[in-house]
């Protein structure tokens, strides 16, 4: 509704400024400055890509650059990605995960990014929480500018935990403290078709990030650090890996392998539930009561996964200096403007500024977001890290669904791993 | 005369030279159409399953046989190759006899015959895509309607595409509503070319409707039933769209099949096009294969 009474607004005092000045005027000053469009794909599908439209809409109103967005899934991005660059039909910026830099950093689809620009451009580091700033750059060159920290966070519906006692002194629902306390507390919870505790937002078996959360709160990871060899089969990896077949096979307290765990939650039939940060605008939407808290520690740090979204640019096959400087212009409008995008996408910037907006503070959920910040963990900086995700899937499902024992399945994938070809 | 002869033998040949290659004329743009996008891509196909090729890499070597031999140790294609070769045993049977039966059904001539073939035929004018988000739906186990009723039945329930066991059934069954329209339009042409004549000789002969339908009805639906039987071995040795909307491949691999094992080899897993070409490969030598083994096997019996 406000959007569209600002536009209305805005609309009407476009035309009384015709009206003044008189269509000449107008006609002139378009052919003086003409403005570039530039091609921009990324993989906001979600309520986030509406936020997104109507930004870029804002944009090409005050600035005049237009942008044709592509609106793709990210694993369809990727791929599209990978054929299109190397053919010089990338686009002219493109928004992916941190993770996916090394990988296209190395094969060539990204265009390194001087210092100097980025300086020259105006951006500086000490803006921006440190971790999202490194996570730019591969083997000491630059590679992309972060937008924003989607992460995890702990769900809990208020209705359930109630219902189940769980609740603290003031009234609010009781925290986990340690995985002992969370599967009490998820059997607590749980009965029917009715689950304690889920991580992942659909196909909990194969949730790959929740699986990465846990193994880098118990200190380990994919890779060792040397980045040479899998670190799956070590006993802290293996200790994770029998605590995610524990919650459904064994406790019975998480949803099914396949289940939608989004769904479940709004339909008051999960009550705890760690999952991603650029979920809880919908359960606002779908006014469901729920409360949150940070990701609780179940194992001996307690880390937060994250994965900031970078802003690239895809390797032109011959580089347009207007279009190169359209995209800067959108970068910098967008950095300006990142609190818009936190307060309505949900999504909690990478620039500091915006983190002492007095709307963003007095936000419940993005207040925890941002406390989280010196837990954030993200992907190793390998080009094999996608891979890695690609083929610990199945096997961390089959280990879910209690197909196979831990230790067995977790050696497998090691192996597997290991045998990723160069 | 000599002359007058051979110039004669000499214009005939050509004059029919000239009329052979009048067909072929005809088939020019068809056939341009299928070299550049049928017979190029499978022959480069077959000539980069001998390369590392990897899309994105301008630079790629001969690797000779490396990518069929890794193909011998990698057990996640042998338990792609298990489970394509399941789906389609497993799925011949209903996917034969679902539309036939209900084919016969309709063409005796029951109440509302137009609006239920239309009602059949309606899932197969959807896209897989559309089809498996539904079924994704209907089996959901938590907030789905399959599990709501068998729970308000009391009958157990289960989460049917997570369980190993009933994964590919699950898969198979949504095939089969997808399917069952378009093959029961094609049993009903075929039976609808059964002339009517052989079913009164046969009455007059005192033969029973079962005996009417081994004697007369399948073997002269024979053609029909080799074309649907053909036709679906192809297609279910190419099943992947269901497959990856309805599970992934899961859970673990136990409904992973060839084609989806080629895709993220391509497209998802470092973009292995050499490796998933000798896949593909594979693929063809297995399809080639049935497919001659049931010409051969059916062949002989059947009047075209």
């Amino acid at each position: 509704m406000n959007g569209t009474r600002v536009t209305r607004r805005r609309f009407l005092a476009g035309a009384a400024a015709v009206g003044a000045v008189g269509l000449p005027g107008v006609a002139r000053r378009a052919v003086a400055q003409p403005k570039a469009t530039i091609s921009y794909w990324n993989g906001l599908t979600g309520a986030d890509g509406k936020v997104m439209d109507e930004l870029i809409e804002q944009f090409t109103r005050e600035t005049g650059i237009r942008i044709e967005q592509q609106r793709i899934p990210w694993a369809d991005l990727y791929a599209k990605l990978q054929v299109s660059v190397p053919a010089g039909e990338g686009p002219d910026l493109a928004l992916i995960h941190t993770i996916e830099v090394p990988h296209f950093a190395n094969d060539g689809v990204l265009e390194p990014i001087d210092e100097s620009t980025v300086s020259g451009k105006g951006f500086r580091a000490d803006e921006y929480l440190p971790s999202t700033w490194q996570g730019g750059i591969y083997q000491g060159k630059r590679y992309s500018l972060p937008l924003d920290v989607p992460q995890h966070i702990l769900y809990m519906n208020v209705k359930l935990m109630r219902a189940a006692g769980l609740v603290a002194a003031d009234g609010s629902p009781k925290v986990p403290a340690s995985r002992d306390e969370l599967l009490v507390m998820a059997k607590q919870i749980a009965k029917g078709d009715t689950y304690g505790f889920a991580i992942g937002t659909v196909n909990p078996g194969k949730y790959t990030w929740g699986f990465q959360n846990l193994l880098w709160q118990n200190g380990a990871n994919v890779y060792t650090p040397d980045l040479k060899r899998s670190a799956l089969a070590e006993p802290a990896a293996v200790e994770v890996a029998e605590f995610f077949g524990a919650i459904h096979a064994q406790h019975k307290v998480a949803p099914p392998a396949n289940a939608s765990c989004r769904d479940a939650f709004i339909a008051g039939k999960l009550g705890m539930w760690i999952a991603g940060s650029w979920n809880f605008t919908g359960l606002r939407d779908a006014k469901v009561d729920f409360a949150v808290a940070p990701v609780p520690r179940l194992f001996k740090q307690p880390v937060v996964w994250s994965m900031p979204h970078q802003y690239t640019f895809p390797k032109p096959k011959a580089l347009e200096a207007a279009k190169r400087d359209a995209a800067w212009a959108h970068i910098r409008w967008m950095s300006d403007h990142v609190a818009e995008w936190t307060l309505r996408a949900g999504q909690v910037s990478a620039r500091r500024k915006a983190h002492s907006d007095p709307r963003i503070t007095a936000d419940p959920v993005l207040k925890t977001l941002l406390a989280q910040a010196p837990n954030w963990q993200g992907g190793q900086p390998t080009p094999k890290w996608v891979a890695a995700e690609n083929l610990t899937r199945p096997v961390i499902e089959t280990i879910y669904i209690g197909q196979k024992p831990a230790r067995a399945a977790m050696e497998d994938l090691a192996r597997q791993i290991n045998a990723l070809p160069e | 005369m000599a002359a007058a002869d051979r110039g004669v033998k000499h214009r005939a040949p050509r004059r029919l030279r000239r009329g052979a290659l009048t067909p072929y004329l005809f088939l020019v743009p068809g056939l341009l159409l299928f070299a550049a996008f049928r017979l190029y891509p499978l022959l480069d196909g077959l000539r980069l399953s001998f390369t590392n090729a990897r899309l994105g890499r301008p630079q790629y070597a001969w690797v000779g046989l490396a990518n069929y031999q890794r193909l011998l140790d990698d057990t996640r294609f042998h338990a792609s190759l298990w489970n394509t070769a399941f789906y389609t045993v497993a799925s011949t049977l209903p996917i034969l006899a679902i539309p036939l039966v209900l084919a016969v059904a309709l063409n005796r001539g029951v109440a509302l015959k137009t609006f239920l073939r239309s009602a059949f035929f309606f899932p197969f004018t959807l896209s897989v895509v559309t089809v498996g988000l539904t079924w994704l739906w209907l089996l959901d186990p938590v907030v789905g309607p399959f599990n709501y009723y068998l729970r308000t039945l009391g009958l157990p329930t289960r989460s049917w595409l997570a369980d190993p066991y009933t994964a590919m059934w699950a898969i198979i069954l949504t095939t089969v509503w997808w399917v069952t329209g378009y093959y029961l339009v094609i049993y009903l042409a075929g039976l609808q070319d059964i002339p009517g004549e052989l079913y009164e000789a046969a009455a007059l002969d005192g033969a029973s409707g079962w005996r009417s339908f081994w004697s007369i009805t399948l073997p002269l639906l024979r053609p029909v039933l080799l074309f649907v039987f053909v036709t679906h071995i192809i297609g279910s040795f190419q099943i992947f769209g269901q497959v990856f909307v309805l599970t992934q491949g899961g859970p673990g691999d136990a409904t992973r099949t060839v084609v989806q094992h080629l895709y993220e080899t391509a497209f998802q897993n470092f973009f292995h096009f050499g490796s998933a070409s000798a896949m593909a490969w594979v693929l063809f030598g297995v399809i080639v294969v049935f497919s001659l083994l049931q010409f051969r096997l059916l062949r002989g019996h059947t009047e075209y």
